[in-house]
């Protein structure tokens, strides 16, 4: 199996057989269209071979592209650009590999052929893109063509991954792109709180109960792909811990202390194993309880923090609750640092919610603090079912 | 709502100007006077307050910086501003550029999904009405093919239909087919289209909502300046 080296992407699809395509179907306008980029340089990573084939801008500009995400294109031995641009404008080309005629598909299929040749080995030969040699080839000879193609990379040790911008075309066309490949991914915009993107994995021939899932991400330079959750709150009782909490878990931290209580919203930003989230503390005395509702609208999550050894407050932490119907929480249970703490099953019990998720935590000595993001992440992303 | 076109009797003939929202094309031979229309077009939507987009295919942003700043007296403050962005795909991108927050760099008129993206992401900026200035659809026809490009044009209207951008775009006659012509016209809510006809230039408004007269009228090309001096008022004589 080759990986992607997208997260979630790689958990659903199990990676990719060598021999087989995948085609990611991006939606015009995206702010990254280049996912095929990403799989390039996870795959460089791992030492094995990385084809390019550049037919939409000249093969210099992804050394550029590369080091917008701080990686350097010198680096990797195994990367081998296949250039389809430079005749397209008339420049002479650095490279080994060159599509002599652009304007015919037959020529990407010769220069691939003769890479595919000499070299030895397994990797990912991603296209970049799909719909400019499309719209240079034909869009029918451009699919013969690619039908060929993927049945060559079927017999190889490669993996074929084709970006491709899904302008307009008509109906026919995308009918024929469908059955072409193995695999097709939808990347499309998403706009509610933040701008960000979706991955849709909408057909995969070689893994079962992946068809129809999907999740949010955004590329971040220079950190790249992540899982991308924009607001989740951190609400609680007056003294739960939640500042404690939030600088633990977070990367980076804005306060808003006054004499160790919180008096407006908080804010950290969350990077943990290839999840982002923007998390807002909302501080928890009784009189900001009208407020709740609103300072933590559009929350896609909520962490709900109750001191463990304070029991009576959990009624409060209910109230609390209940102003975020619908949307996933996680309580944790914190302070269990304290004498006295109570555990994971009482505190189910006592907040009379037995299909709750409660997670014990030390904001203090930070322990539980990322497993009861993780635990809260997974149910946005995968639904109530994740735990 | 209208957009001043910012020459007076050009707005004049337009009822006011062009429809808010809508793309027009700026259709004409080189050197008659399509520039400064583009130009004047800008010029008038920072008078007014409204933000600014160039899309240069044929020539860079510092380019087209210069001729802004004859052209305004104060561009540089509206550049300070924040209300100009430029999406270049004309400088090349073979050395690597500093991006600043004001210029996107492009490097190739093939890459339409880079020149999606990057005016999606400048209006995003926008609040308000905005103006793009794209120059020229010519060229991105040129290096691609037409209907890679009506299908670039599709998306991208709608795009700024909904993002509250009014939008002139060039083309220039003589370098396509009557048929690529027609579509990309068929793509836009009004033409405006300038001809040298013997010794003299005229101009014709196509669809842009209600205008006065839909016939060919003369101008006059002074260095930053179309002056329309034919007659489109009933009684009035040329």
């Amino acid at each position: 199996m080759i990986e992607t080296g997208i997260p979630k992407l790689d958990e659903y699809l199990g990676g990719i057989p060598p021999g087989k395509s995948l085609i990611f179907s991006i939606e015009p306008g995206v702010e990254e269209s280049n996912m095929g980029i990403h799989v390039l340089h996870h795959v460089l990573e791992k030492g094995l071979h990385g084809m390019y084939v550049a037919s939409e801008s000249s093969p210099k500009n992804l050394k550029k592209a590369f080091s917008e995400f701080g990686w350097d294109v010198k680096k990797y031995e195994r990367l081998t650009v296949i250039d389809g641009y430079s005749s397209l404008i008339g420049s002479p080309s650095d490279e080994q590999y060159v599509v002599e005629e652009p304007h015919d598909i037959k020529s990407y299929e010769d220069a691939l052929m003769m890479a595919l040749e000499n070299i030895t080995g397994s990797g990912v030969i991603v296209f970049d893109s799909l719909s400019t040699m499309m719209d240079m080839c034909g869009e029918r000879e451009t699919l013969e063509g690619i039908a060929t193609i993927n049945d060559e990379i079927g017999g190889s040790q490669f993996a074929a991954v084709y970006n491709f911008i899904a302008w307009p075309y008509k109906e026919a066309i995308f009918y024929r792109i469908r059955r072409l490949f193995n695999a097709i991914v939808d990347v499309s915009v998403v706009e509610d709180v933040a701008t960000r993107q979706r991955m849709h994995v909408r057909k995969v021939d070689w893994q079962d109960g992946a068809e129809g899932r999907g999740f949010d991400f955004k590329i971040f330079k220079p950190e790249g792909f992540r899982i991308y959750i924009p607001k989740i709150s951190v609400v609680g009782p007056f003294q739960s811990g939640k500042t404690t909490f939030i600088k633990a878990l977070a990367t980076q931290f804005t306060p808003v202390e006054r004499m160790g209580a919180s008096v407006g919203l908080e804010y950290g930003l969350v990077d943990y194993r290839g999840y982002r989230a923007d998390v807002f503390g909302i501080p928890g005395q009784e009189r900001f309880l009208p407020l709740l509702g609103k300072l933590g609208a559009s929350s896609m999550g909520i962490l709900l923090l109750v001191d463990a050894t304070r029991p009576h407050e959990f009624e409060f932490a209910k109230r609390i609750l209940a102003t975020f119907p619908g949307i996933p929480y996680v309580i944790v249970a914190n302070k269990q640092d304290l004498p006295g703490a109570l555990k994971e099953a009482e505190v189910r019990e006592r907040f009379g919610l037995p299909d709750a998720v409660v997670v014990e935590a030390s904001a203090l000595r930070g322990e539980g603090v990322h497993e009861a993001f993780m635990k809260l992440v997974n149910i946005i992303v995968e639904g109530p079912h994740a735990r | 709502m209208l957009a001043k076109t910012g020459m007076d009797r050009l707005d004049e003939l337009m009822k006011g100007g062009i429809p808010q929202k809508s793309n027009v094309v700026v259709y004409a031979p080189p050197f008659i006077g399509k520039e400064i229309i583009l130009k004047r077009f800008a010029a008038a939507g920072l008078e007014e307050g409204e933000r600014v987009i160039f899309v240069l295919t044929d020539k860079s942003f510092a380019d087209m910086k210069e001729e802004m700043e004859k052209l305004v007296p104060s561009y540089r403050e509206y550049e300070s501003k924040g209300m100009v962005q430029y999406i270049d795909v004309y400088s090349s991108s073979v050395e690597l550029k500093e991006e600043s927050e004001w210029v996107t760099f492009v490097d190739s008129p093939v890459n339409r999904e880079r020149i999606a993206s990057s005016i999606t992401q400048s209006l995003k900026k926008n609040e308000g009405h905005s103006r793009i200035i794209f120059d020229s659809i010519s060229t991105l026809i040129v290096y691609s093919d037409a209907k890679a490009v009506f299908r670039f044009l599709q998306v991208l209207s709608g795009v700024c239909k909904r993002m509250d951008a009014t939008s002139l775009f060039s083309m220039t006659r003589g370098m396509h087919e009557e048929i690529e012509v027609q579509t990309i016209k068929h793509l836009m809510d009004g033409v405006i289209e300038l001809r040298e006809e013997g010794a003299r230039f005229q101009l014709r408004v196509q669809g842009c909502g209600e205008v006065i007269s839909r016939h060919w009228i003369d101008y006059l090309l002074e260095e930053n300046e179309i002056r329309l001096t034919g007659a489109f008022r009933m009684g009035r004589v040329a």
